[in-house]
This record gives structure tokens, sequence and C-alpha cells, in this order.
């Protein structure tokens, strides 16, 4: 509850400010009405980061990676049926805050957002540098002078000349775009950042650009990010864990060197064999099959029906299991 | 800012100009269409000659001369009454000059209609008729204007409820133009409840004070200015309140949100801004078919403005006034583009950095 008095203070957030991890997830569910039922985006998923991590959300598309951080992020549409669970964010339950309080005290003050630039993500009628300063000037917190020095440091961090400030979308490319949604989500300095899918729309080149950028603000600031991504090879680049979801729920939450290498879940090894690699003599996999539809989820394990491990414990579904520092959905590791 | 500014002085400029050359051409057509290309001009050169001889035989003093000599002075002053009126001149040369006189409205006496001050020039008729019009469409469209933004906002937020509902089922009844409701009004209010007056603008006499001028004045616009709001309102708010939830489902919206933005805030620079442009546009469009309704809603309504001195003028093949009307709806749709279009490069930098030419 120390941050819930704390106005936007735009210093670095200092690590001891709560002992403790900065975002624990306990049983976090969200499902969406549709007019054929209810979609099971996100279902029970529950995970930990420490403070000064960063968490990359793998999976294939429509496994509810984006839904999660909607949900953590308290950014839902219209169509909510069940938005259920826990959500503990430098130790407060921010599930249980009033809209009004969460907007007020957890948006951009402790937690922001780094979404895909499309061509749509900034204000085509605002200048950038006003988009980029406005969560400063909220609530009259800071005066506009100093906010858009802020905002002139922060285009630095990010490395875009700080005269771009004055521009307004349009003129921007679409790497220049996504940092300065990048130098938007950290001019308040919050302590934790969301990115989802922050360089699927761009090339090759300016992806490993951003990400460098993000690594490097990564060391600087000390900031914990969660990252998510159908990315595979280019997540390796900054995550510290991975946590693998599939339809709707997770599968396993490892940590990265071992993930990379190695990853415990069926489908994350098969995930894993589909991406191409360089320097190994390796011929990419396929997964076959569909993933299943989240309206109406098969009984027992959701990969079970693409699994080419699967017995007859599959037919039941499989708890979270411990294994070492890891954790896993699958009834291979039962007893390991 | 002196940068913008001179880029919107420029592209003011450019548009005047643009602008000034489509009415040029469109009264040039007219003077053409009136004039029946030359036929109108041929007739009044007849008419010339048969004044003119009918003088002469006439006239006692010429009845001693010889038939050739009679029919010398014919040809010698129907010559002279052509030349006066510039009738020798080849046609290409009188249209051009018949255009710069209706566009600088120096269109001579109308032929029939007495103004209400009793001139009969008609740029004065045409002046004085004109600030009824404007009075009444001003007043219509901006109320209109506001109503429907205000209506379509507060829809947006309150998509698929029961009064959303009702709205998109009224939508049609915007098919029928002003004045058929303005029919209707004045059956209710004029005839049946006797609460608001038939037509006019003013009471007959109207008022000598200033302030009982403008509350008979006020009074008088009721009927005509809801006849107006009710054969466009329901459309305009279903067309904006889709604009609305077209722009609200932006990524920059929920970024936005996601912000901490309060709503208020999100609703003004992140919805009501982007949406501006393409509202205007449709909103150009209405005002535009408008001028042209001003017709048979003045009529109807007995409004002493241009659109009904036009169906007068119709009615008695007044030219001059016509031609003068033509002129002035010309020049109200010019100004009135050009006036939206400023508003446009102010509200979109897209289209600021792309009228006036070059980078800042």
């Amino acid at each position: 509850m120390k941050q819930k008095s704390e106005p936007a203070t735009h210093g670095r957030p200092s690590p001891a400010r709560t002992a403790g991890p900065i975002l624990r997830v306990e049983d976090l569910s969200l499902y969406f009405r549709a007019s054929v039922g209810i979609v099971r985006a996100v279902e029970r998923v529950s995970f930990e980061l420490e403070r000064g991590r960063s968490l990359t959300i793998v999976g294939e598309s429509g496994c509810g990676k984006t839904s999660l951080a909607r949900a953590i992020l308290r950014l839902l549409p219209r169509n909510i049926d069940t938005y259920r669970g826990r959500v503990f964010l430098n130790g407060t339950d921010v599930m249980k805050l009033s809209d009004e309080r969460f907007r007020q005290d957890i948006r951009w003050k402790q937690m922001s957002l780094v979404s895909q630039a499309a061509m749509n993500s900034l204000n085509p009628v605002v200048k950038v540098g006003q988009q980029v300063a406005e969560p400063l000037l909220l609530d009259h917190h800071m005066s506009k002078e100093k906010a858009f020095t802020r905002a002139r440091e922060v285009f630095q961090t990010v490395g875009i000349p700080s005269d771009f400030l004055n521009r307004y979308a349009f003129e921007l490319s679409g790497g220049m775009r996504q940092r300065t949604i990048l130098a938007m989500a950290l001019v308040t300095s919050p302590s934790l950042v969301i990115l989802d899918e922050p360089t699927s729309a761009l090339d090759v080149l300016t992806q490993a650009n951003i990400m460098n950028t993000l690594k490097g603000i990564k060391q600087e600031l000390g900031l914990s990010f969660v990252l998510i991504t159908h990315d595979i090879a280019t997540s390796s680049e900054l995550a510290d864990e991975v946590l693998c979801m599939y339809a709707g729920q997770l599968v396993e939450h490892s940590k990265a060197e071992r993930f990379y290498r190695e990853p415990l879940h069926p489908y994350a090894r098969k995930l894993m064999a589909s991406v191409p690699t360089l320097r190994v003599d390796k011929k990419p996999e396929f997964i076959t099959g569909q993933p299943p539809s989240l309206l109406n989820p098969p009984t027992g394990c959701r990969f079970a029906a693409r699994c080419d491990k699967r017995f007859d414990r599959c037919q039941e579904e499989p708890p979270l299991f411990q294994h070492g520092d890891e954790t896993v959905k699958c009834w291979l590791y039962e007893n390991a | 800012m002196q940068e913008i500014l001179t880029r919107l002085g420029r592209h003011s400029l450019l548009r005047g100009a643009s602008l000034l050359l489509t009415v040029l051409i469109a009264i040039y057509l007219t003077v053409v269409i009136a004039n029946w290309g030359g036929a109108m001009d041929d007739a009044r050169r007849a008419q010339i000659r048969f004044d003119v001889t009918q003088q002469i035989y006439a006239n006692p003093e010429y009845f001693q001369l010889p038939q050739s000599e009679l029919q010398r002075l014919v040809d010698e002053r129907s010559e002279a009454q052509i030349r006066i009126e510039g009738l020798d001149r080849p046609f290409i040369e009188r249209s051009l000059r018949y255009t710069r006189n209706a566009i600088t409205l120096n269109l001579g006496r109308s032929e029939h209609i007495m103004g209400d001050t009793g001139s009969r020039m008609v740029r004065n008729i045409l002046l004085d008729r004109l600030p009824s019009t404007l009075l009444l469409i001003a007043t219509a469209e901006l109320l209109l204007f506001f109503l429907a933004l205000f209506g379509a906002l507060f829809l947006s937020r309150r998509y698929g409820s029961f009064l959303d509902r009702l709205t998109i089922g009224l939508a049609p009844t915007s098919a029928a133009p002003a004045w058929f409701y303005g029919l209707f009004l004045i059956l209710i209010f004029a005839a049946v409840l006797r609460v608001l007056p038939w037509g006019g603008m003013t009471e007959a006499p109207p008022p000598r004070d200033t302030l009982g001028y403008a509350l008979s004045l006020l009074r008088h616009l009721i009927l005509p200015v809801s006849a107006v709001i009710i054969g466009a309102i329901f459309s305009s708010i279903y067309s904006w309140r889709t604009f609305f939830l077209m722009y609200s489902s932006e990524d920059y919206v929920e970024l936005a949100k996601a912000k901490g933005l309060s709503s208020r805030a999100i609703e003004r620079r992140y919805i009501l801004r982007p949406t501006m442009p393409p509202i205007l546009t449709s909103f150009l469009l209405m005002l535009i078919t408008m001028w042209m309704g001003a017709i048979v809603l003045e009529t109807v309504f007995n409004w002493p403005g241009i659109g009904r001195l036009y169906y007068q003028a119709i009615q008695v093949y007044d030219t001059p006034i016509i031609v003068g009307v033509v002129v002035i709806f010309g020049y109200l749709l010019a100004v009135t583009v050009f006036l939206l279009d400023f508003m446009y490069a102010a509200l979109d930098p897209r289209v600021r950095l792309s009228m006036g030419g070059g980078r800042r």
C-alpha cells in the first residue's frame, strides 16, 4: 500500500521499495463472451516475477498471451464474461482496487505498456512529444516545462533525436514510432513495463536495434520487463525467464537458459524445434494439428491430441509440477 | 508557429483562388445558359429594331420622308442603340462582359420584382434579402452541428442501448427534406395549438424597439430552425456516432487508457480530435444541400430570404434576379467550402503538411 500515497516520483524505482517479487499473479482467468459461447482466453494462470528480471511469454497466436497482458493491465474489452484471480504488483493486490484508483495509482505510475507500433498506436493529430509527456502532466503532477525536459531525456534514452518531440506520428518511420512508444512507457519510470509484441511489425534490422535498446535500458535502469512475443528467436535476447502458454493455460515456466536449450514440456520442445537456427545443422520441425478451440477446450491435457509422448494419464488435466526451479504442466514430470 | 501561419496563408490563398475559378466557371455557364447561348441577344436586337421602327414610323415629323430615307433612319438608330448596349460585339466578348457584371452583382434593374425598400436594382434586392437567409441557415446549422456532435458522442458511450437503437431506427426520417417537417410543424404549432407564428420573419408591423424585434425574430425562427434540425439530426447522429465508435477502437485510444488518462481526456484528445475531419466533411456535404434546400424552406415559411426570392423570380421569369441568386449561391458554397477547408487544415496535421508543400 506504500505506493498508493506516492504520486509519480519519476525517480528510479528503488529495488528496496518493497520486498518480494515485483509481480505475482495467482489464478488469473479472463473469459470473453462471444456469439458462439464463452472463450476462455486465459485460464488460471499463476506466476511470479522477481524485481529487475525480465519474463518472456511465448506461444503461438491465439494462445492467450495478449489477453494475459490485458488482464494484468486491466485493459478489458466490453464482452467480458469472467475476470478473476489476484495480481500483486509490488505487494499490493491491484485486482481489489477500484477502476479509478487503478487508473490513478497503477497505470503508468507502476506499470506501463509498450504496444505493437503498427500505424495507429500513436494519435495522428497530436504531436508525439505531447503524447510522451502526457502521463506526467496528468492531474498536474508536473509543470509542462519539466515534463518536456523529462520527455527529451527519455527520447535520448531510447535513441531518438529530441527535436522529434515536435513531430507527428505520420512523420516518423516504423522503428522511430516504436521507440516513441517505448519512450512513452519509460517516461514515468514505472517499475514494470509490459511489452506486447513490440517488434513484430518491423523489419529484422529494426527489430534487432530495438531489442538492443531494450537490453541497454534494462541494464541501465534496472526495470522489470514482461515481453510478450511469438518471435522466439528475438525474445531470447532479453529473457531471464520464459513462460510458455498453450490454449489459454500456462504450460511451462522456466529459466531462460533452460528453456532455450532444453525445455521440459513437450509443446515447448516442439515449439523450440520449430525455430530455425544458424549454427547448428538441424531441420526445423512443425507441430501437427491445430491448437484446440478456446470455446470448448478438451478435458485433460490440452496438448494431448498433438503430443507424441501422450499416455493414459493425459486424459486427466495435469496440475503444475515443480521440476527443480521450473514449473511444468505435464504428467511426464509427476514423479520427477 | 510563424511557418505554420505562412503555410496556412499560402494554402488559403491557393484554395481561395481555385474556388474563385470554380465560381467563375459556374457563373459563366449560368450566363451562357440564361442567354440561351446568344439567342436572347438576338431576340434583344430584333426587339430594338422593332421598337425603333415603331418610333420612327409613328413620329409625325417623319411622315413626309420617302420610304428609303425612313429605312435609313431605322437602320442608323437601331445600329446606334445596338452599339450602346454592346450587342454588336461577338458573343464570346458579350458573355465575358455579362459574367463580369454578374460576379460584381452589377445586374441592372429587375424586370418585375421590387425590393422591400422599393428599389428595383437587382443588387439592392439581393443584398436586402441575403441577411435573412444567412441568419436562418447559420442558426439552424450551428445548432444542428452541436446537437448532433454531442448526441453522437453521448450515444457512442452507450453503444447498443435503447436510445442508440431508437436513433438508428429514426435515421431514415432524414430522407425527407426540412420543408416536409416544416409543413407538419406549421400544422401543429400554428394551426392547431396556435402558439407559434405561421411564417414570416417578424410580426407585421415589426416591433420598433430592439428587444421586441429580437424576441419576435426568435419566435419566428423556432419553427423553420426546428424543421431543419428534425430533417437532419437523426442520420447525422447515427453516422457520427459510428465514426466515434470506429475511432474509439483505435490502438492509440487503448494506449491512452493504459496511460491512465481520464475518460474525459481520452474522449477529448483521442476520440473527438481525430474524428473531427470526417465529421466536418459530412457536415460540409449537408451544408451544401442545405443552401439549396433554403429555396423551398423559405417559401414554406414565408421567410424573406434569397431562397424565396429565387422562387418568386422563377415564377415571373425575372432573369436578372435569377442570375443574381445563382451568383449568390455560388459565393455561399465557395465560402462554405473555404471555411471548412481551413478548419480541416487546422485540425489535421496531415492535411496541413500536404497542402503547404515541403517540410517545416
